[in-house]
This record gives C-alpha cells, structure tokens and sequence, in this order.
C-alpha cells in the first residue's frame, strides 16, 4: 500500500531538473519584463531630456529674435527721421511746398483718416493646452496611448 | 560531503547578504547624514538660477505711426575668471576697444576676489565695438590661439530714441537703470517699463517649464504730429535767432479735443546723450516750459476778461469807453501801455489796441467776485490736467489771500499779476474757439497691448462760457486782428488771436528793460481747427509781441494749414457747397 502511494507520488512530482528551469525561465521572465519598463523608461526619459533642451534653446532663440526685431524697427526709424528724410529728399531735389502752391481737390465720400496704428500680430500664449503630450503625460499613459494605437513604433 | 558543501553556501550565500545590508546600510547612512544635506544644498545651488525676465519697454509713436522711441541692443562685456588664460592679453585687448586703461582692466582681471566667477568690464557698449571684438575672438580661435577666451558679452537693450532731441520736451528720457524723467516716459513709466517676471530655471532638462509669458510694455502712440512738431521746432528756433529770445515755447493743438499736436520749447536735448542734462538745465522745471514755468502773460490774458464780461452780461462788442489813458483802481492808478489817451473806443478797439485801461474799467465794471469766479472757471491757478510729468499750476490770487489788494482787480484784468503756464492759457482759450467748451490737454492718443487699441477720450474740463459768447469774441478777435493788419494774419485765411506784451517781474517792480512776448490764436475763425500759442523770453531786437510773437504765430499757422490739409477760406466755401 505505502510503495503504491509512493509510486502515485514520484508519477506526479515533477523531476528536480524541470522545477530548476521553472525557476530559471520565472527569474528570466522577470528580468526581461524589468529590461522592457528601463528600456522604455530610458527612451522616454531621454526623449524628455531632449524636448527640454530643445526648450531651452527655443527660449534663447525667442529672446535673441525679439531684441533683433526691436533693433530693426529702430533702425527703421533711424532711417526714416526727420532729418534723414529731408536731407534725401533734398538730395533729390525736392523743396518744401508753399502756400499758393497747393491744389485742392474734392473728392465725393473722402474722409480724411484718423490716426490709426497697425497692430502686430497677437502673440501666441503658450499654454499647457497647446503643447504637445509628450511634455505632459505620464509614462503610464504614454504606454497606453501606444497600446491603443497598436503598437509600440 | 554534500551537508558540509550545503553549509559553507550558507555561510557564503549569508555573508553576501550581509555585505549587501551593510551596502545598502551605509546608503542610507550617507544619504541621511548631515554631511548630505550640505551637499544636497551645494548641488541645489548650482541646479539652476532665478532669472529676472524684464519685458521689452513699451515704444512711442506719433499719430502717425512714426516711432519717436524704441530700443536698440547693446552688450554687457565681461570675462569669466574660470576660463581666463591670459589677463594681460584681454587687459590689453578691452582697453584699446572699450576705451578703458590697461591698468584699470587688468585690475579687474587680477584682483577681483576669488569667489567670483565672473567680472564685468564694461556694459552698454555698442553693436560695431561688440563686433569687431567677436571678430576679432573668432580669428584667433581660428588659429588656435587661446589667449582671450573667457571673454564674454551679454546682450540686452536699451532706450534709443532716433528723432535725437525732437520733441525731447515732450518725451523725456529713461536712465539705464529703466526709469523715466520727465514727460511722457515719466508720467507713464509703469504702462511703458511692463511687468518684470522672476523665475527659477532649472539647468537640468527634465526639468524644463514653461516660462510665464512677459508681456511687453505699453506701447504708447501720442497725438503729436511729428512733421508738424519738426517745422515749429525749427520755426521756433528760428525767431531765437532772429528776435534774440534766450528761450521759448510754442504749442499747437486741436481746440476740439484738446490733443497736442506740436510742443516745441528751449532748450531741448538729445535724448540718446542724457547725460547733458545737467548743462542745459538748472532744474526740472526748464525742462518744459509749456507746462513747467509759469509766467505773467501780460495782454493775451485780456480775451479771458472780455470773455468773462461779455458772458456775464457787463458788455458787449458795441459797449463804447472813452479812454482818458488812466484809471485808478484799488487806490492806485493803471495806465495804458504807451501811456497814451485813446479816447472813445468800443470793445473791439479796446482789444485791438490792447488797453490797460479799458480792460481794468470792464474788470472794475465786473466786480470782484464775478471776475474771479470767472477766472476760476478758465482754470486759471489750477492744473490743467495734462498727461506729462512736471506741470506747474500757477498763481491767481483772489480776495481774501493775504497778498491780493484791491489793485489786483484792475491789473489782473490785463495779465499783471497773475502767473500762468502757456498751456493753462491755451486751454482756457481753447472754450473761446470751441463754442464755449474748454477741453483738457492730452499728449496720449491711444495705448497698445496685448494686441489692442484703447484710445484716449477727450474730456470738457468745463464750459465757462456760451457759445454765443464765445462766437462773439471770436468774431472781435478775427476783427481786431483785420484791423489792426497784424504780422500774425495769413493770406487766405482767417484767425482769430491776440498779442501779449508783459512786462517781467523784478525784486522791487518791474524789469524796466526786458518784457515777455506772447501769442494765442486760432483758425480758420469760422471753424477752428488749430490753436496756436507763443511765448518768445526777453526778445532783444523789440519789446513788442506785435513785432516778434505776432509773425511767429503767421509762420506756424502757414506750417499748420499745409500740414493738417486745411483749405484757403475761399477753397473751403466751394468745397463745402459741392
């Protein structure tokens, strides 16, 4: 009786070599599954650390743009002066108009034109809504964004 | 065996777990010890830098978008210590560029404390100097030459102004400490210098935020006309030269509105070289004459009096005087100004003549109370409100101040007495030309941020008279004016205006020598469109506004009319009736 049930027990038991590599192949599977979220994890952290350089330099690229603006624009106005005005036109053999030489014209509907001033452009402002997700998710919902679009890539 | 092989792997596999506590132990110890914290803040001082962001100051424009203040990039030239190899070549270097000594520079370089990692040479150094010395880096880095690395320069900008010294008066200036003096970059030195923003930026990547927008200043465009203000400027500093006035004003605005088209005043000064403030002005009231000093007018002040009287009912144009060329008031006689008897004159004449006297007898007529009530209402002694640093509001004495004295009545009438800034007079006689509605000065036409246009509202800063009365006067200004074949009329066109001899307070009396002369007019006197006051200091080559202030107001009329597109009269009729 006692060497049957010892039969039914070594039929059932697994052999010590099989139990080794079920360890071995648990341990690799882990291992593997940690590699996997440090790869990813690195990717995207590098991916970070690049879009936050690329935003540093951004910002400098902005400050250096704008001052370059404010310097034409003067420039600009340093060329069309008063003075730098009237001495081309001068130069060119202009004179200023006297009274008597001035024509009137009527023309039906003109209006002569308040001052006005050409807006530039409104300025983008920056917000968290318009910036791209990858400055805003985490690394989770990255995951599960590429999971729902099918794949890593 | 086995057992004994199963027993030194414990122990071994036991003494690597020990080993790999004691590892782990002594992270922990490290991390959590009190040499930690010192380094942790050592690497949190150098993980980034609170960096100020100021915001670009707010530019000035004319009404016709021309600018008349920006700002320009200029370069902070400093030399990072750390990476300096040869002191005496940059020493060398910066003093022939930057115009310093050698000895100064090298000092810099040498003897600075040894916890600075940086030194600045110089700052605000200009584009073409910043250039040549890159440059002058670059060819050396080329050929491998290391002598002056760690030179460094840090841009940023800085106020420029490319009119130079027009309308200096109008605009002030803006040190380099980014604060503003005088005019209009005083008065709204906030609006223009924004919001600086100071924010931690961190030098690692990962850590890169978004950094608040900085908005920049205002951007303020003015109702100055620049061509316009060019023309009175140089008109202005011409009749300097002709009539030997050491300093003057002229002011031109729209009687409808109150927007400042032209102020021109002496002496004015480049505004990019403010360092010359000092030499050209005793204090800050000189900076502005329009608004800054206050002075006795003399006659112009005769049109408010005849203002007032005709509005208060004491006379009318055809109310006749019989001028002896004396009267007393007060106990004290006043005389006309050549001292002569101009027998029977109506109250165009009295103006036309400008008579001390007949002035004095309808200020009498007036009596105290309803003269000054009057002049209080012309705002006389009061501000006027104009947006520009600096204004002055000068003086009316009225009954009750303790140096107002019956005589007061009678001189007053006539601008004796009384001290008022050119731009106080100009907006009291603006109710004259306006159909009785006297409006507030402003230099602001409209502000821009953000992307919008917020304009300036004009304001009635009162209505002190009819608008009956005031085309009455207007109607005897343009006579007296016809009359009298003034220097101040322009062919073509009809104005309204008066002259203003006045006689310059000294210590004891008056100047017996020097007088100031001034004058306030306006047209086309059917529809006027611009106003126009004079005040030329102390003329040398005649005491008489008829003979210097008069034929200014005629040359800064003529500029006006060409200018603003104003019609001769004749034109105007036929164009109104196609």
């Amino acid at each position: 009786m006692q060497g049957q049930a010892t039969q039914i027990i070594h039929a059932y038991r697994q052999a010590p070599w099989r139990v080794q590599r079920q360890w071995i192949g648990a341990f690799l599977l882990a291992v593997i599954g940690v590699a996997m979220v440090a790869a990813l994890y690195l990717d995207v952290t590098a991916r970070a650390a690049v879009a936050g350089r690329e935003i540093q330099e951004t910002r400098k690229e902005i400050t250096t743009i704008q001052r370059e603006n404010a310097d034409l624009e003067t420039q600009l106005a340093d060329l069309t002066s008063t003075a730098a005005m009237e001495q081309r036109a001068v130069a060119s053999g202009y004179r200023p108009v006297q009274p008597g030489e001035l024509d009137y014209v009527a023309v039906p509907g003109f209006v002569l034109p308040e001052p006005a001033i050409l807006l530039a452009a409104d300025d983008a402002v920056p917000n968290v809504q318009n910036q791209p997700a990858e400055y805003t998710q985490s690394l989770l919902e990255w995951f599960e964004d590429r999971v729902k679009l099918g794949g890593l890539r | 065996m086995r057992q004994q092989y199963a027993i030194r792997s414990m122990i071994i596999a036991a003494g690597l777990v020990l080993a790999g506590l004691a590892v782990i132990v002594q992270i922990i110890r490290i991390q959590t010890s009190e040499q930690a914290k010192v380094f942790l803040s050592q690497g949190d001082r150098y993980a980034g830098e609170f960096q100020m962001f100021y915001p670009e100051r707010g530019q000035i424009y004319d009404r016709n978008g021309h600018l008349l203040a920006g700002n320009r990039t200029v370069y902070e030239v400093g030399v990072s210590l750390s990476e300096m190899e040869s002191p005496d070549s940059l020493a060398n270097i910066l003093s022939k560029y930057l115009g310093l000594s050698y000895d100064e520079v090298h000092k810099k370089l040498t003897e600075s404390p040894k916890s600075w990692e940086y030194v600045v040479i110089q700052d605000y150094v200009g584009v073409e100097t910043v250039d040549a010395l890159q440059k002058l880096v670059q060819d050396m880095n080329n050929a491998d030459d290391s002598r002056l690395s760690g030179l460094a320069f840090k841009p940023h900008l800085q106020r420029s102004y490319p009119e130079n010294a027009l309308a200096s008066n109008v605009l002030g200036f803006v040190t380099r400490d980014g604060r503003g003096y005088f005019g209009i970059e005083e008065k709204y030195n906030d609006l223009l210098a924004g919001n600086p923003v100071q924010v931690w930026v961190p030098r690692d990547p990962n850590k890169a935020s978004e950094i608040p927008k900085v908005p920049n200043g205002t951007t303020l465009v003015l109702t100055i006309n620049r061509d316009l203000q060019a023309k009175v400027e140089s008109i202005l500093d011409q009749a300097l030269s002709d009539y030997g006035s050491p300093n003057g004003t002229i002011l031109v605005m729209n009687p409808h509105n109150g927007e400042i088209l032209a102020m021109a005043a002496t002496p004015r000064m480049d505004l990019n070289n403010y360092g010359n403030y000092f030499s050209l002005y005793d204090n800050g009231s000189q900076y502005n004459r329009s608004i800054g000093m206050a002075y006795e007018p003399g006659s112009v002040l005769k049109i408010l009096t005849m203002a007032a009287a005709l509005d208060a009912g004491t006379v009318t144009p055809q109310t006749t005087f019989i001028d002896t060329g004396a009267i007393e008031v007060g106990g004290i006689t006043i005389q006309n100004w050549n001292r002569d008897a101009w027998g029977q004159q109506d109250m165009v004449g009295c103006l036309q003549h400008s008579l001390n006297v007949c002035l004095a007898w309808v200020s009498s007529q007036m009596g105290t109370q309803s003269f000054y009530s009057y002049m209080e209402r012309f705002g006389l002694g009061h501000s006027t409100g104009v947006d520009l640093s600096g204004e002055a509001t000068g003086r009316l004495k009225v009954p009750g101040d303790g140096d107002w004295y019956p005589v007061d009545l009678g001189t007053n009438a006539f601008g004796q007495g009384v001290a008022v800034t050119p731009l106080q007079m100009l907006m009291a006689a603006s109710s004259i030309a306006n159909d009785g509605k006297m409006v507030t000065p402003h230099v602001l036409y409209s502000m821009l941020r953000d992307g919008h246009q917020y304009n300036v509202p004009s304001q009635v800063a009162g209505t002190p008279i009819t608008a009956e009365t005031a085309h009455t006067l207007n109607q005897m200004l343009s006579a007296s004016l016809e009359q009298e074949s003034s220097q101040a009329l322009l062919p073509g066109y009809r104005l309204s205006g008066k002259t203003g001899t006045a006689q310059i307070p000294a210590d004891y009396g008056y100047d017996a020598t020097h007088t100031n002369v001034s004058f306030v007019g306006w047209g086309p006197t059917d529809d006027p469109q611009f106003m126009v006051y004079i005040w030329l200091e102390k003329p040398s080559t005649s005491i008489w506004a008829s003979e210097t202030a008069a034929p200014v107001f005629s040359k800064v009329a003529e500029q006006t009319v060409i200018l603003l597109n104003i019609p001769p009269d004749a034109v105007r009729g036929q164009l109104v009736t196609k």
